[in-house]
């Protein structure tokens, strides 16, 4: 192991034939962010309108010797709650960061080139369009809806490391809102009832059927990421540069735009829209971590995790029994970082 | 020496001095026709002939004439004050920032008028017993003007910030932020409170429907003060134009112009919020299309954007009306499938 390495904070691990590259700070913040993920998921697993001490939520959990009215609610309501919320943190903090990447800005967001907008019209077209189908159509039809959008912003906007690319995404989002907007007011009122539910971020609604099939895209998406994520340090170096180092650019650039567009869509059609996630997840992560790609990564899919489980806690106490979405909150907690990162860059842009 | 001048340079220099003349009279006559159209055109198709003696010759008897002016006439009134009053936002704001992508939506005019008539609605039972309905209508055009300028205010103390000054991308950005930021609040309370809710429902999509005479003479002072105040800045904006140390240079007070024509702004828009809710895109695409007609005097691009912004408001309205008809669209996603193009257009032009 090279000195440099070792100057740069890293350590080597050596388990038998295998050998890993740790940094023992960026190995401690992130059991720090994991400490927190387990207490407040263990939080919002005990309190609610039937507080439910720790011990019973174990049991519950574990199927021991529980009433049925407990284990219904820690089982049947709560966990899959708290495991949606994770889920779909993680995914949405992976996208920005595979994202900003990609396009080397830190103001690029899923939510903000459109893809969010994208993929609730396809699945607010399908409620509407379809509603003997189930939900579980729904997952299909806002990826193909997030992926269409994602397609005319990129040629619309035709360079993805621009300006123009965040101003076309924010145009392209517009449009898509106010196309809501035509559903909503012209469409039968229960349905826009069931639909408003799901488009404000919310995660009230989970159910344990919405889950695998979320978690495949999301593992799948992760494997995509973490398996580019070389060719993405690279790239930061510019694409000279990179296909110097041996990079097959255009297939970089098409796994690094598609999985995060899938991953978002995928998560935005099983929770609402969520936003600002995956624009804070990612520089929370670097300025906790830091590190390559693959740090970074890892980082914004756990701390993407611990902000939406966070923001439903919060949002599901904070007026009880009033609920307020988890999007909404993410949004009044977003807006403020999400300023305070535009002004750091304030002289470049 | 004589000044000779050819007889084709004086017909030139006479063209370039009728071409606004040109320009308001073709708008004056397309917002007359679209006006007519506007009274006509409803679930009981009226013709032009007895439109215009509905409202030459009122003959009380006649249902026509009463459906005219009882019903139609008020959402015309109001479709031309608020087409006025964000054709001029707009061409205000794009000439204080000197940005092509200034718009009373993107910097956030309309969420903060959103929000400040969504929370004195519901903070007003919080401060004993609450104002009675009427008080809050007489007075939504003032808080929607407070809350469409303090939010502005924000947009572009924040996006000054930095050497590069107010870019369209810094802009564009804190104007997304500061406007989520006050939708998601506009939100929660209303999440909270199913009252407002109700009340506000349709007003918050941009809507030109539930509107009374009373709302409408309410926001006719402000919008009256923030068309003299834009009239009267007109030459100090076209100074500005040239540029902050040009027009300090001619004796301008840059700082105390941008704030006034901001006031003027706010003014303007939170009447017309008030009256049809947050109606986005007028601002953009108005004062575009009236320079790209060769009007380049503030003098004569502010009235002309007033022309125009009601003449689109009004289209706007009628295919609102019309392409689902019998349901309606509210018209501010009209305007919004009309200007967005227009944004992105605009944005994918310049160089990245």
């Amino acid at each position: 192991m090279s000195a440099l390495a070792r100057a740069a904070g890293y350590r080597q691990v050596r388990v038998g034939p295998l050998s890993l590259r740790v940094r023992p700070r960026a190995a401690a913040a992130a059991m720090v962010v994991l400490i927190l993920i387990a207490g407040g998921a263990a939080f919002a697993l005990a309190t609610g309108s039937l507080p439910i001490p720790l011990d019973r939520v174990l049991a519950a959990i574990l199927a021991r010797d529980v009433p049925p009215d407990v284990a219904h609610v820690v089982t049947g309501v709560r966990l899959p709650r708290v495991v949606l919320a994770l889920l779909a943190g993680a995914m949405l903090g992976l996208s920005g960061a595979a994202l900003q990447a990609l396009t080397r800005n830190g103001l690029a967001d899923p939510g903000l080139v459109g893809i969010k907008e994208g993929a609730s019209l396809a699945v607010l077209a399908l409620i509407l369009a379809a509603p003997a189908l189930g939900p579980g159509w729904r997952l299909p039809a806002g990826m193909a809806g997030g992926l269409a959008v994602a397609l005319v912003v990129v040629l619309v906007a035709r360079d993805l490391s621009g300006v123009r690319f965040v101003l076309v995404g924010i145009g392209v989002s517009w449009l898509l809102a106010s196309a809501l907007l035509v559903f909503i007011t012209t469409a039968d009122i229960n349905d826009v009832e069931t639909a408003l539910v799901w488009l404000a971020g919310s995660l009230h609604a989970a159910e344990w059927t919405l889950i695998p099939a979320l978690a495949l895209w999301g593992v799948l998406g992760a494997v995509l990421l973490f398996a580019t994520a070389r060719a993405a340090d690279a790239m930061l170096l510019g694409d000279a540069a990179a296909k110097g180092l041996g990079v097959r650019l255009r297939l970089a650039g098409a796994l690094g735009l598609a999985a995060p567009v899938l991953m978002t869509a995928a998560a935005v059609s099983c929770v609402g829209s969520l936003g600002f996630v995956g624009l804070i997840a990612p520089h929370m992560a670097r300025l906790v971590i830091g590190g390559g790609q693959a740090a970074v990564l890892a980082a914004s899919g756990l701390i993407g995790a611990a902000l939406v489980l966070l923001a439903d806690t919060a949002g599901r106490l904070a007026f009880a029994p009033l609920q307020i979405p988890a999007g909404i909150v993410m949004t009044l907690a977003g807006v403020p970082l999400f300023l305070f990162l535009l002004w750091r860059r304030r002289d470049q842009i | 020496m004589s000044i000779a001048a050819t007889p084709s340079a004086v017909a030139g220099v006479r063209l370039r001095a009728a071409r606004p003349l040109l320009v308001a009279c073709g708008l004056g006559l397309l917002v007359a026709g679209l006006s007519v159209s506007h009274l006509g055109f409803g679930a009981r198709a009226i013709p032009a002939s007895t439109v215009v003696r509905a409202l030459v010759a009122f003959d009380a008897d006649s249902f026509d004439h009463n459906v005219i002016v009882e019903l139609r006439l008020l959402r015309l009134l109001a479709a031309l004050a608020v087409g006025a009053g964000l054709g001029l936002t707009g061409a205000l704001i794009q000439s204080v920032t000197r940005n092509p992508l200034g718009e009373p939506h993107v910097l956030g005019l309309n969420a903060g008028a959103a929000l400040a008539v969504v929370s004195t609605l519901t903070l007003s039972p919080l401060l004993g017993g609450g104002l009675p309905a009427s008080a809050l209508a007489a007075i939504r055009p003032l808080v929607a003007g407070l809350g469409a300028t303090l939010l502005c205010a924000l947009v572009l103390a924040a996006a000054s910030l930095g050497r590069t000054g107010l870019t369209p991308l810094k802009v564009t950005l804190c104007g997304v932020a500061f406007s989520a930021f006050a939708a998601a609040l506009t939100s929660a309370q209303l999440l909270l409170d199913d009252q407002t809710l109700a009340t506000v429902r349709l007003w918050l999509a941009g809507d030109l429907s539930g509107l009374s005479y009373g709302g409408l003479w309410a926001a006719l002072p402000p919008a009256a003060v923030g068309l003299g105040l834009a009239l009267v800045l007109a030459r100090r904006l076209d100074a500005l134009a040239m540029g902050d140390q040009v027009a300090a240079g001619l004796g301008i007070d840059v700082a105390r112009t941008r704030l006034a024509a901001l006031v003027s702004a706010g003014l303007l828009c939170g009447a017309a919020v008030s009256l049809a809710g947050p109606i986005g895109f007028v601002g953009l695409v108005v004062p575009h299309a009236v320079k790209a007609l060769g009007v380049r005097d503030m003098r004569l691009v502010l009235p002309l954007s007033a022309l125009a912004g009601a003449a689109l408001l009004v289209a706007a309205d009628l295919a609102a009306r019309s392409l689902f008809a019998p349901r309606e669209l509210a018209t501010g996603i009209v305007t919004a499938l009309v200007g967005v193009p227009v944004f992105i257009a605009l944005a994918s032009r310049r160089r990245p």
